[in-house]
């Protein structure tokens, strides 16, 4: 074998090793440093009431104990709560027990003649206590309690009123007005 | 040194727990909606009668001639405030001719009587609000009160008619008619 041929072999032995060994060093990725975005997405806890109408008219008759309103009232309570939320209570009052209604001259139909049904079930007086309003002069309408099903929910209430003047047999003809109060709490 | 480190850092700890705690339980409320509320109590003053109809049977120149039937008036109201009075009155529409044959004979109303609720009988001779002048009489007067705003009364009327006074002794046979009418008022 001649020094050149000799020669070759090496050289070619030389280039396959080189070239197993380049390949390598040049796949190999360059990284920069990791930054972070940090994330905030505020989903605002909410409750909130409307109703389909805001007026209601009573033609009443003197003693009588049944005095329909001339339309119910549908509440549509809507809520988005927090996790540490018990119930969602909804409540009717007036700001006075004594005049829920009055002539302005000294005739009052006090909260406690005014009833209201709720979603036709019976018709209850406006007696209690409630956050708000006046002492005597509420009613709690509906609580919804809260789970891990329905933090998010609605719910609605048809709300029927009647004023009982059987108890107010010798009160005087007149104009009588008044303001109802629905306000719902999540507690 | 150690233990009391170890009790402020649990002091601190419990803290926020409580404050966290407490920010938990506010409640939330909607806004508050409102209902108008509007009660109308008309005024009313109504009166019904027992019977429309009463007949007499006369005998000439008797000063009683009791009627067919007692007739109850009863009397309703509902009143506003500064009613002070309601007012119950009988009257004819003519003094001279109560009661008339239509041919020129007649019963005035002088001759003509009530008895309220079994009080005395008195004849139709006063003016009223609704009548014609010595007419009419008033039955009832309810003064309102606090107690009376929405109330009722009623009112048993007997009558008679008396035919022994002035030419009414020479009253001719006939069939005599007439109306009476009852009406309230509630002043002022």
């Amino acid at each position: 074998m001649s020094w050149q041929t000799k020669f070759g072999r090496v050289a070619a032995v030389l280039a396959v090793m080189l070239a197993a060994l380049a390949s390598p060093l040049h796949a190999q990725v360059l990284n920069s440093g990791a930054s972070t975005i940090t994330l905030q997405a505020v989903l605002t806890d909410s409750i909130s009431v409307s109703l389909s109408g805001n007026a209601v008219n009573f033609n009443l008759t003197a003693g009588s104990s049944n005095n329909p309103g001339s339309v119910g009232v549908t509440a549509t309570t809507s809520w988005l709560l927090k996790p540490s939320v018990g119930s969602v209570n909804l409540y009717a009052f007036f700001s006075n027990s004594a005049a829920a209604l009055t002539d302005g001259a000294g005739d009052n139909i006090p909260s406690a003649d005014f009833q209201i049904s709720d979603n036709a079930g019976p018709f209850t007086t406006l007696t209690s206590t409630v956050p708000f309003g006046g002492a005597n002069a509420g009613l709690l309408v509906s609580s919804v309690k809260i789970l891990g099903n329905n933090k998010s929910g609605t719910r609605t209430d048809v709300l029927n009123f009647n004023i009982n003047l059987s108890t107010l047999p010798n009160m005087n003809a007149g104009t009588y007005t008044g303001t109802l109060t629905i306000q719902a709490q999540a507690i | 040194m150690k233990t009391g480190k170890i009790f402020r850092i649990g002091v601190v700890a419990l803290s926020m727990a409580l404050a966290t705690s407490l920010a938990s339980a506010q409640a939330a409320n909607s806004g508050a909606q409102t209902i108008a509320l509007n009660a109308t109590l008309a005024e009313s003053l109504t009166l019904s009668l027992s019977a429309n109809a009463v007949n007499f049977t006369l005998a000439a120149g008797s000063p009683t001639n009791a009627g067919s039937t007692n007739i109850t008036a009863t009397t309703t109201w509902v009143l506003k405030p500064g009613r002070t009075a309601v007012g119950v009155y009988a009257y004819f529409a003519s003094a001279a001719a109560a009661l008339t044959d239509g041919a020129g004979d007649n019963i005035p109303s002088s001759a003509f009587f009530i008895a309220d609720n079994a009080g005395p009988s008195t004849a139709l001779t006063s003016a009223t609000v609704f009548n014609a002048a010595n007419a009419g009489m008033q039955l009832a007067n309810v003064a309102i009160t606090g107690a009376n705003k929405n109330a009722s009364r009623t009112d048993v009327m007997a009558f008679n008619i008396n035919l022994s006074g002035g030419t009414l002794p020479q009253l001719p046979a006939a069939t005599y008619t007439g109306t009476l009418n009852i009406q309230e008022q509630g002043t002022p």
